[in-house]
């Protein structure tokens, strides 16, 4: 069955340990909101899942339907079904968007298979159309020059053509104003299906006023310290996180 | 008009010792063709004033020309190689073993089986023509493409623009060219400029009457002129005022050279108001020394305008040049090199300032791979008393692996107060974030890489028509394969 | 002394075999090495040729005007010799020198010299500290091109200073050397060596003047600075020969792991002047900041010529000369910087600002990378323009007349560099100097 299990994962970055034993599995269909203060290995989980080389995973196991995936290059991560939204997409001056996801679109197919161009652009077109995108869009070189907004719209473009099992979405919400994440959000709902299991890191409640999770984790200190669904991210804007702060201690 | 064929004469060729090129440290496999020794036209060996005599007779050319040619080679002989400034590779090249005349009769035999494989390769790759792929490599003589050359010849002679090969033109229109040959690159200008001057052969000329704007780019490589691939090729490009063209030399596929040392010569005039677009690619096989000299002359309100590509070759030392000489005239250069394992492409730009008013942009990224070696060498002058002239050069260089090596030399001469020039350049790789980026999406590192690379000299390929711009692309790619992981 | 032998040949001008000897002859007290070196420098000016015309190194200079000719090593200079430009502020040690010969010390204060701070003149250090001197001394020569000149220096060379901070002392307030030449045609060697200890501070400050602002004197002088792991080591030194002089300058500068050296250059003075400075980044995390003025009037020609060698991972540096460009001054900087193979995450950087202020004014730049490690930042800019017209608008609009409003935006393009000085005192006596030579 098609699920993302993370078994008691340790990530060091340069030595040090951040992510400290995190067990947690996304089934299709699901959306998993990991919340907690910054510096606590939020964004560490999604980057180490992704296979950045500045991780370091000590100890666990990461499964996407029953494969492992840290053995895997991150490309070849990418094409197993996983997908990052960056909190901080690069810039890749003179590629442009139409020619980036063309080649991330022929190297999902067979050796020897050529994309079709025309069914493409069709597809590009719909897809920018359902997330009122302008097609002028596509000829800008991938994220050089965008506003925070467009560098989002642009990682939520590139989501729905590359059609992902599972979507670690690292602090989308991070520098868009209450508009742009309005349209942020709308774009995710929009890809939100009974096939895609999604895991949202955020820092704050807002974003999950637009993309409502079915399930809510906090995170401290590279634990996950409690579980939820939607109403424990309320009790967590209410309280703040001084709270979960003084939890761990009596605990 | 006449033929291209300039082999009517047959004179007594001076005695041959050696018909084989060689070229120390060099791969000699990469060079080895076999002549047909029954052909009488053939110039031999070595450069002695039998050798500029006999490419004289051959040619039938005027004594005026034959004068040139012989000062030429006495300046040749007494310029030392650069080598104060330049890389001491340059000492590698054995003069008297090059062969420097082959008339288009006697051309080079090999079989295909003959050629390496990895070129084989390549020109499968790149989608070369069966036809065209066996010239490239130097199995066929000549490629057959009279009939599309003359129909460009002919569309373009109505509205009176001549364009004929050096020899030809020399002879048939002096008073058109004469003025102009030798005058923007005089034969001293360097040792190579004297060299080509003394031997040169093929090549185009080409005259633009006033306010023509030749519409279709003017082309000069094998599908039209054979001889246009020559070793010492001459080029001179006269645009009358307010008039227009383009041309292109080279093409994107590696080109297999009977020679080891290719010097070619090109001057561009461009009078009042006239607008000259030159395009080089250059892919000659990896055992070439191609060194070469481009410049043009741009008088009152004329633009110069070099695209230069540099990817094969051994070694090229290359820096297209304008001289501004009218006022608000205006020289670029746009120019991409790769340098790849055993290459060094030692190219860059020269723009000299006479009039005021006038400016200049040169543009210059190079990518080196492996342990290739690339530099940009440039010069901008502007002397005293001239006002409201302004420079602009940005030169960026990516280092693809560890081992790869890139240098910057500019020379920058300003005076007076009433001008201003910019110089700026950066050395970098491509960041290993970005390369992460595009893997989470699914490219492999390569793909990522040669994307990034593409990237890097997307800008100004684009400035490229459009069939040699894609083609660009798929070279690079080429030339990316293999380079990481 | 003052009459010339007519026999001079072009490669060795006045300073012929019989000047050495004689200078040779007044230094018997010291160590037996230090003589040999001077012999054997002496061979190697006499062997050395004048710089040619297709010399790289010597691109863009009037090399024509590099006779040797009408120098003098002078006499005892006279016991007044205080310029009215020279530098007040505190100092924590000073060494004035005046045509060749010591002429005042402000001793180092009694704490300092219990940490085991070293402060003497060169010729007592070879008598004294020859071990620390032999280790030292032009160990890590310049070859800009000027090596000519660094033999002539070297062999007849008796004043200087070495200067040595031991591991973690640090000095409050700057050392101060001072080089005066006076009389028609003198030629002095000034040389400086000072050697910062592991963790150590220092704050060294050099000025060289000519008694008369308008003298043709001589000078060919070397400063060698050595950076121990940790050290912070700031160099300033200040230029301002008589008008009619030649000079030469060769700097040194050696920044091991973790140390951070500034130098800054200020060239005012000479007919014809040339600056080298070499800094090779040896251990990782070493920075060198190399930071140049120069404000060239009537025909003055300041030639300023440098290298950054990183020669390990994790080095950075940062050059910004800039030069101010009066009547028909040329100036010349050709820069160099240099990557390793082995030394991956250089940062290097490399900028040459010139402000051309007249119409036959000339400006030569030849900023140059060889870079040899591909996970780098390199960067370098050259820029030659004029005055903003929009800025000068801008001040005459507020009442400022245009000389006024000229200088300060003159000073404005400068002060940049200056301002990268942390120690006030020096930095208004810099400003103090630069704006004399405004005011001639």
């Amino acid at each position: 069955m098609s699920q993302l299990e993370i078994k008691a994962l340790h990530v060091n970055l340069a030595e040090r340990e951040i992510v400290k034993g995190i067990t947690l599995t996304v089934k299709p269909g699901e959306v998993h909101a990991i919340m907690g203060p910054n510096g606590t290995g939020k964004s560490t989980l999604a980057k180490a899942i992704a296979g950045h080389p500045d991780y370091t995973i000590t100890s666990g196991e990461v499964l996407l339907d029953g494969r492992s995936l840290l053995e895997m290059e991150p490309d070849e991560r990418a094409r197993a079904g996983l997908f990052l939204a960056f909190q901080y997409p690069n810039e890749v001056p003179g590629v442009t968007i139409a020619n980036f996801l063309r080649a991330a679109m022929q190297a999902r197919l067979a050796e020897g298979e050529e994309l079709d161009a025309t069914g493409y652009y069709k597809q590009l077109y719909a897809k920018m159309d359902s997330l009122k995108i302008d097609h002028k869009f596509t000829s800008r070189s991938v994220n050089t020059g965008f506003s925070g907004g467009e560098k989002k719209r642009c990682e939520i473009l590139q989501m729905a053509m590359l059609a992902p099992k599972f979507a670690l979405m690292d602090e989308t919400d991070s520098g868009l104003d209450i508009d742009a994440l309005r349209i942020v959000s709308d774009g995710v709902n929009t890809l939100r299906s009974s096939t895609l299991g999604i895991l949202l890191i955020t820092h704050y409640q807002r974003l999950l006023n637009y993309i409502v999770p079915d399930f809510v984790h906090v995170m401290y200190d590279g634990r996950i310290v409690r579980s939820g669904d939607k109403d424990l991210a309320l009790e967590l804007e209410a309280k703040g996180y001084s709270w979960v702060k003084k939890e761990i201690v009596h605990a | 008009m006449s033929s291209l064929s300039d082999t009517e004469l047959i004179p007594t060729p001076p005695p041959s010792e050696n018909s084989a090129n060689s070229v120390a440290g060099i791969d000699q496999a990469l060079g080895d063709f076999s002549y047909d020794v029954k052909y009488a036209l053939d110039a031999g060996t070595g450069l002695t004033e039998k050798t500029v005599d006999y490419i004289s007779a051959v040619k039938k050319e005027a004594p005026w020309l034959r004068e040139f040619r012989m000062n030429a080679l006495k300046a040749f002989f007494a310029k030392p190689l650069p080598t104060h400034w330049a890389t001491r590779d340059l000492e590698n090249i054995n003069f008297d073993k090059i062969r420097y005349y082959l008339a288009s009769g006697q051309k080079p035999k090999r079989t295909w089986d003959e050629v390496p494989e990895d070129i084989k390769r390549t020109f499968e790759r790149l989608g070369v023509p069966e036809q065209e792929r066996k010239y490239l490599a130097g199995v066929e003589a000549q490629f057959d493409s009279e009939a599309a050359y003359s129909n460009i010849r002919e569309v373009v002679s109505k509205q009176g623009v001549i364009f004929l090969n050096s020899t030809a033109a020399l002879r048939e229109h002096p008073d058109i060219f004469r003025k102009w040959f030798g005058k923007v690159i005089p034969t001293g200008d360097n040792k190579f400029s004297a060299l080509n001057s003394a031997v040169f052969s093929g090549g185009s000329f080409i005259y633009v009457p006033p306010g023509v704007k030749v519409s279709h780019p003017l082309q000069a490589y094998f599908r039209i002129n054979a001889e246009n691939f020559g070793q010492f090729e001459r080029t001179l490009i006269i645009c009358d005022e307010g008039s227009e063209v383009t041309y292109m030399e080279g093409c994107t596929a590696p080109k297999f050279s009977t020679s080891t040392l290719h010097s070619a010569v090109v001057e561009l005039v461009a009078l009042k108001g006239a607008k000259i677009q030159y395009i080089t690619v250059q892919n000659w096989a990896p055992n070439v020394y191609n060194l070469v000299t481009k410049r043009g002359l741009a008088l009152e309100e004329a633009v110069i305008k070099w695209i230069d590509c540099n990817i094969g070759s051994h070694l090229t030392m290359k820096y297209p040049g304008a001289v501004l000489k009218g006022r608000k005239a205006r020289g670029e250069v746009l120019s991409i090199a790769l340098a790849n394992d055993g290459q060094h492409q030692d190219t860059g730009a020269k723009m000299v300032h006479a009039a005021d008013e006038t400016t200049s942009n040169i543009i210059a990224k190079s990518i080196s791979v492996g342990q290739g070696r690339s530099t940009y060498r440039g010069l901008v002058h502007i002397p005293r008393h001239l006002r409201g002239c302004r420079s602009n050069t940005e030169c960026d260089a990516l280092l693809i692996n560890t081992n790869s090596r890139t240098d910057t030399y500019p020379a920058i001469t300003v005076r007076g107060d009433l001008n201003s020039v910019q110089h700026e350049a950066s050395v970098s790789k491509v960041s290993e974030e970005m390369i992460f980026y595009m893997q989470s999406r699914g490219l492999t590192e390569g793909q990522a890489m040669s994307l990034a690379v593409n990237g890097f000299v997307n800008d100004l390929v684009r400035q490229f028509p459009m069939e040699y711009s894609v083609e660009l692309k798929r070279l690079i790619d080429l030339e990316m394969e293999g380079s990481v992981g | 002394m003052s009459s010339l032998p007519a026999s001079n040949s072009p490669s060795t001008g006045s300073f012929t075999q019989d000047v050495f000897v004689r200078s040779l002859a007044s230094l018997s007290h010291l160590p037996g090495w230090w003589l040999d070196l001077k012999n054997k420098a002496w061979n190697e000016y006499q062997a050395l040729p004048m710089p040619r015309r297709t010399d790289e190194l010597w691109r863009n200079a009037s090399i024509q005007n590099l006779r040797l000719d009408g120098f003098v090593l002078p006499e005892r200079a006279g016991p007044l010799l205080l310029p009215g430009s020279s530098p007040a502020f505190k100092a924590a040690a000073g060494l004035a020198f005046a045509n060749n010969r010591l002429q005042a010390t402000t001793p180092l204060p009694p704490d300092l010299k219990r940490k085991g701070v070293i402060f003497e003149t060169i010729e007592h250090a070879a008598v004294e500290h020859g071990e620390l001197l032999r280790r030292h001394f032009l160990a890590q020569p310049v070859k800009l091109g000027s090596e000519k000149f660094t033999a002539l220096h070297t062999a007849l060379m008796t004043a200087g200073a070495l200067l040595y901070v031991p591991p973690g002392v640090e000095l409050a307030e700057p050392i101060v050397i001072t080089h005066v030449v006076e009389g028609p045609g003198a030629a002095i060697f000034p040389h400086t060596l000072v050697i910062a200890g592991e963790n150590a501070k220092v704050t060294v400050a050099e000025f060289f003047l000519s008694a008369d602002p308008a003298a043709g004197n001589f000078s060919s002088g070397v400063n060698d600075l050595h950076a121990e792991p940790g050290s912070q080591l700031t160099y300033l030194s200040a230029q301002n020969w008589g008008r009619g002089s030649l000079s030469f300058q060769t700097n040194s500068t050696v920044v091991q792991r973790d140390a951070r050296v500034l130098s800054l250059n200020v060239h005012l003075g000479g007919r014809q002047s040339r600056h080298e400075s070499h800094s090779r980044l040896q251990g990782p995390g070493a920075h060198s900041e190399m930071l140049a003025l120069t404000v060239a009037q009537d025909a003055q020609e300041f030639d300023q010529r440098t290298l950054q060698s990183h020669l390990a991972p994790h080095t950075s540096s940062n050059l910004l000369y800039k030069n101010a460009l009066l009547d028909t001054a040329k100036t010349i900087f050709s820069g160099l910087i240099i990557v390793d193979p082995d030394a991956q995450k250089t940062d290097a950087y490399q900028s040459n600002r010139n402000l051309l202020l007249s119409s036959e004014a000339e400006a030569n730049s030849l900023p140059g990378l060889e870079i040899q490690a591909n996970d780098v930042r390199c960067t370098h800019g050259a820029t030659s323009g004029h005055i903003d017209d929009e800025q000068m608008f801008y001040l005459e609009a507020r009442g400022i007349p245009r000389q006024t409003a000229k200088e300060l935006l003159v000073f404005g393009f400068l002060e940049e560099v200056l301002e990268k000085l942390e120690n006030e005192e020096l930095h208004s006596a810099l400003r103090e100097m630069i704006k004399n030579k405004f005011k001639r």
